[in-house]
């Protein structure tokens, strides 16, 4: 009996798992990996509504979260405007942005499209290296206020405040992506996914929706670089703006498994401790190692399983039970469902 | 479809398991807590049980510089010299140095320095994060680095967050002294001074008779580049010099054909230039192939003063000028300069250069300042770098000692020079009074050579 | 000639020089796109690699760059087909995603290999058989920009001729033009696509080994040329070569001129300007079918 709620157990596990993370785990160094890794399941999840469920895949990504970043530090530094509103307001500025990229981007075909993105990505970069008073190549530093207090979204003493809220952010990013899948908007998506002509035949506004996953993605992905610019207390193109981020936030959906829940947060599981321990013990000698892995595991995935390790998971399963049965039930023919030919 | 699944399946995890145990096992002496899995539990005590024998055998200095990616052959140099510091305080030499004729640090029991390195790749963000983890992993007493104004900002700003000690021996944006931080110092002096050097420079040039109005401003366009520039501009206008050109460009070019056109656009002129080594010797090709050759090229050190340049570019690098902080020559009235020189080179295969000189200084700065201390409680050590008076004979820089700034935390004492590549080697021509050559002037056309 | 329109003509032959050998870049990402429909998101990666071969052969074996054309050449040829065999191949007939995916996953697998390998430190090649400069009535051509231009033209030509007057070459086009009609007049698309690739990547190699007499060698060198390919591609017009060269040299000229008349530091943008631009106002280009 208890094997059947397995998964909602295991569920339940990892979430008290996580609750709980700081408090067993509180040496700096993994908090900070464990931090990251939800960061990227936020990124990935958000990369995934529009790479994913939308099919459109876009490697500019960091445009949003960078334009996040930035917002929230201007607003900040110049006005001195407390960086949750500057959250929302880096969302408005990607929700734009992201209209007034997406909108004429979408007819263009996959490939197309990618590059436009990766373009645009460029773009913006470029221009940060080169605004005077977004601080240019320089960056911004964002001024260290003691006292850790929530209002400020800053805390110097312990980092378990940060990774509280971004195991918040998961949980509501997580939250609007299950509302994605669950209703309407989530079939539509795939509808346009598979084929996009046949949507449009079927009366769905393809563009309509396209539209909608991108800023609901662009806003997500602005969201976490406001919360980056809080955790570094420094936001420059480099390390907001670079394709790199982009690519990352690709990786950790692809790898884990594109258009599911699961995925991004696996994909980043996996990616993201490797991608730190790869770095501080191979201290730069191997320091790409963990992209070589990772370039491969793409090729891979792509060609055999481009459901990412989330459809491998499902495919484990389905067979495990298939077998259950098949032991159950020896005499029987096979099940049809199993589509192994006409018999 | 469902064997292929598995293999797939069996060949990600390996390759998973694998990568983590490469990452994990393939650690060399990372000494420290830092889990190589993910089954560690909180119960690691690295250093951090400081409680019992505070009776210190050796104190932790975290250096961080760039040990790979595009400065690694700078790295090497900074590296190399801190290592020869900290062997200079951790053993007896008969030099007149801090530190060097006692075995570890006196005033602590004999107590030796630890260096334990960290490699921030020219990224800031890494920077940042070994910042954060020498400090709260490997529990360092202090820090050292890390060259790149940019990743020096963002490292020391997360000891700034943190409250240990940073010492900056080599970045000379003047951002980072002004950012009124009371936990960073820095040893060498910096662009504003260089920036100002250069002005001087070029009127008493004028004063020998040289026609020279204009100049041209060329940058990369990050921190540092930026910065130069701000200031070159601000000088020009100060000493009367009239800005022919303002050209920032991208760092780690691929083409800069557009860029030097403008500058040949720009007319006769003395070309100011700040750029990391890549492009410094990607510049002096394009040069010599548009046959560009103005009054004269200064450069704000960098990229033109790193061993790549001149082995790179062979006579084609003669004749630039560059501000420095240090030659070899200098040691015709410095002779402990070339004892440690001949120390570094029979160790590391060559001479020292500005970078090298300034990374050793430091280390020897900060050194002095936890003997005086007594102890590794940064505050201790904060307050005994602001005491800080190294008199000028026993450092191997041509200034006149290190005091800090009690504001800004930034050495007053330090000051510049001049050099130009002569044959391959860099030789003093300002001051004129500890000049040991000739300066070249203008810069001879590619044609003539 | 006055200073100023020496400049200009300075410029705009700096622009060409480089433009030819853009072209010849964005011809093989063109040719694999007109083939089968694919986005070779790598091509920078191979390039890359092109250039790291000539350095090795230069450094370890003393073969100067302009006998390692043809070697380079060679390689890439087989390493476009094996890429091919062992992974386009696969999925030829998957989602669109997955095909985008798997080059984009071959792009970061190479990348970031050559940074494993030959570490992040910008590689040169010294003195070659090239070396050196010309002087035409005050503009200068460098040597190695002028045979790399002068190489980058020859090897379009040649693949130009080979498409429209060898059997296989019309096979080629037959299989662009619809591999269905294209098989059925006996004509195999296995071999078309391989042999696609090898070209491709063949004319990769020659300009990778053309550059790298002058340009520095790193494992992100890939990157900003393959951006222009993408670019030269959409405008010349997806499939077409005679259109991806002469896109290749417009950008070139455009990216020299406009960073000399505007901004240096602005010329990228302007490239990525024009896609954008292209893609939203005229998207089959300029000589494009689709």
């Amino acid at each position: 009996m208890l094997r059947n709620r397995l998964p909602q157990l295991a569920l339940v596990a990892l979430v008290l798992f996580l609750l709980v993370f700081p408090t067993l785990f509180p040496e700096p160094f993994l908090l900070r990996t464990m931090i990251l890794v939800l960061l990227w399941s936020v990124l990935g999840l958000a990369w995934n509504i529009i790479g994913g469920y939308a099919g459109q895949v876009s490697f500019g990504h960091a445009i949003f979260f960078g334009l996040g970043a930035y917002t929230s530090t201007l607003l900040l530094n110049n006005w001195g405007i407390s960086p949750w509103l500057g959250m929302l307001g880096g969302a408005l500025v990607a929700v734009i942005v992201s209209a007034i990229i997406g909108w004429p981007s979408f007819r263009l075909a996959g490939h197309y499209f990618a590059i436009a993105t990766i373009a645009a990505g460029e773009i913006f970069a470029v221009l940060f290296r080169n605004l005077k008073w977004a601080g240019g190549a320089v960056g911004l530093y964002l001024p260290i206020v003691r006292g850790d207090r929530l209002v400020d979204f800053q805390f110097n003493e312990s980092k378990a405040m940060y990774y509280y809220i971004v195991l918040g952010m998961l949980v509501a990013t997580a939250l609007v992506t299950y509302w994605i899948e669950r209703t309407r908007m989530g079939y539509y998506l795939k509808a346009i996914r598979e084929d996009p002509d046949a949507a449009r035949s079927l009366g769905i506004n393809v563009t309509r929706y396209k539209l909608y996953a991108m800023v609901i993605s662009a806003a997500l992905a602005a969201m976490a670089g406001t919360f980056y610019a809080q955790f570094v207390l420094y936001v420059s193109p480099k390390t907001v703006f670079p394709l790199a981020l982009s690519i990352q936030m690709a990786l950790v959906a692809i790898l884990g498994g594109t258009g599911t829940l699961a995925g991004p947060i696996i994909g980043a599981a996996v990616l993201i401790p490797m991608a730190e321990y790869t770095r501080v013990y191979l201290a730069g000698r191997v320091g790409g190692l963990h992209l070589v892995v990772y370039g491969l595991l793409i090729v891979l995935i792509s060609i055999y399983q481009p459901g990412g390790l989330m459809a491998l998971l499902r495919n484990w399963q389905h067979r495990r039970r298939q077998r259950k049965l098949a032991q159950a039930a020896p005499v029987t023919a096979p099940a049809g469902g199993m589509g192994d030919g006409s018999v | 479809m469902i064997r292929r699944s598995k293999l797939l399946f069996t060949v990600v995890s390996l390759a998973v398991v694998l990568a983590v145990m490469v990452a994990g096992c393939a650690a060399p002496a990372a000494p420290g807590p830092a889990p190589s899995a993910q089954e560690e539990t909180a119960a690691q005590a690295p250093a951090g049980s400081e409680a019992a024998s505070e009776a210190v055998n050796e104190i932790l200095v975290g250096a961080i510089y760039p040990l790979s990616g595009s400065l690694a052959a700078t790295g090497v140099d900074l590296k190399n010299a801190v290592e020869l510091a900290t062997d200079i305080v951790n053993n007896e030499y008969d030099l007149n140095l801090p530190l060097a004729k006692t075995a570890g640090l006196p005033n602590m029991g004999g107590a030796k320095i630890r260096l334990v390195l960290g490699d921030h790749e020219a990224d800031p963000e890494k920077g940042a994060a070994e910042a954060e983890r020498l400090i709260n992993n490997e529990k360092v007493a202090a820090l050292v680095g890390s060259y790149n104004s940019a990743v020096t900002a963002t490292a020391s700003q997360v000891a700034e967050r943190e409250g240990v000690p940073f010492l900056n021996p080599e970045s000379t944006s003047p951002t980072l002294t002004e950012r009124g931080f009371q936990w960073f110092f820095r040893t060498t002096p910096y662009d504003k001074l260089f920036a100002e050097n250069f002005f001087q420079f070029l009127d008493e040039m004028k004063a020998k008779g040289y026609d020279v109005s204009n100049v041209a401003i060329l940058n990369e366009n990050t921190l540092w580049g930026t910065d130069v520039a701000t200031l070159e501009n601000q000088y020009a206008e100060e000493y009367g010099y009239n800005v022919a050109a303002n050209i920032p460009y991208e760092a780690n070019a691929a083409d800069v054909s557009s860029e030097v056109q403008k500058l040949k656009a720009a007319g006769e002129a003395v070309l100011l230039q700040a750029s990391y080594v890549s492009d410094a010797i990607l510049y002096m090709q394009t040069y010599k192939q548009l046959d560009y050759a103005p009054t004269a090229i200064i450069a704000m050190d960098a990229g033109f003063v790193a061993s790549e340049f001149v082995e790179t570019l062979g006579d084609d690098a003669n004749y630039i000028l560059s501000r420095e902080v240090w030659a070899l020559d200098l040691a015709e009235s410095k002779p402990i300069i070339k004892a440690v020189n001949d120390m570094y080179k029979e160790r590391y295969g060559t001479n020292m250069n500005g970078n090298s000189a300034r990374a050793f200084t430091g280390m020897l700065v900060l050194a002095d300042a936890i003997n005086r201390a007594g102890s590794t409680d940064p505050a201790a050590i904060q307050a005994a770098l602001m005491e800080t008076d190294i008199p000028a004979d026993q450092i191997i820089m041509p200034w006149k000692g290190i005091r800090f700034d009690p504001e800004t935390h930034q050495n007053t004492l330090g000051s510049g020079i001049i050099v130009q590549i002569l044959d391959g080697e860099y030789k003093t021509v300002w001051p004129f009074d500890l000049a040991s050559a000739e300066i070249v002037w203008p810069f001879p056309k590619w044609s003539e050579r | 000639m006055s200073v100023e329109t020496t400049l200009l003509v300075q410029t705009l032959v700096s622009g060409l020089l480089i433009g030819f050998v853009f072209a010849l870049i964005s011809v093989g990402l063109t040719l694999i796109f007109g083939v089968m429909d694919i986005v070779n998101f790598a091509h920078g990666e191979h390039l890359m690699l092109a250039m790291y071969f000539t350095y090795w052969l230069y450094t370890l074996w003393g073969v100067d760059p302009l006998y390692a054309v043809p070697v380079v050449a060679g390689l890439l040829f087989l390493l476009g087909v094996l890429t091919y065999r062992l992974v386009i191949r696969h999925v030829l007939d998957a989602p669109m995603l997955a095909q985008i995916f798997v080059t984009f996953g071959l792009m970061v697998f190479l990348r970031n290999l050559a940074q494993l390998l030959w570490s992040e430190d910008f590689r040169r090649i010294g003195d070659t058989l090239v070396t050196g400069r010309l002087e035409l009535f005050g503009i200068f051509i460098g040597t190695p920009q002028l045979v790399a231009s002068v190489g980058a033209a020859l090897t379009t030509g040649a693949l130009y001729w080979f498409l429209k007057n060898t059997r296989t070459g019309w096979a080629l086009e037959a299989t662009a033009e619809n591999k269905e009609v294209a098989g059925l007049m006996g004509i195999d698309p296995e071999r078309m696509f391989a042999l696609a690739w090898g070209l491709a990547l063949a004319s990769v190699g020659v300009a990778g080994a053309l550059l790298a007499t002058f340009n520095p060698i790193f494992p992100e060198v890939g990157a900003v040329f393959v951006l222009v390919a993408y670019v030269a591609v959409a405008l010349g017009g997806f499939g077409s070569v005679t259109g991806a060269f002469v896109a290749g040299i417009i950008i070139g000229v455009v990216q020299v001129m406009g960073g000399f008349l505007w901004e240096p530091r602005f010329k990228t943008i302007l490239v990525y300007g024009i896609y954008l631009g292209i893609v939203f106002i005229r998207p089959q280009g300029l000589f494009g079918r689709r």
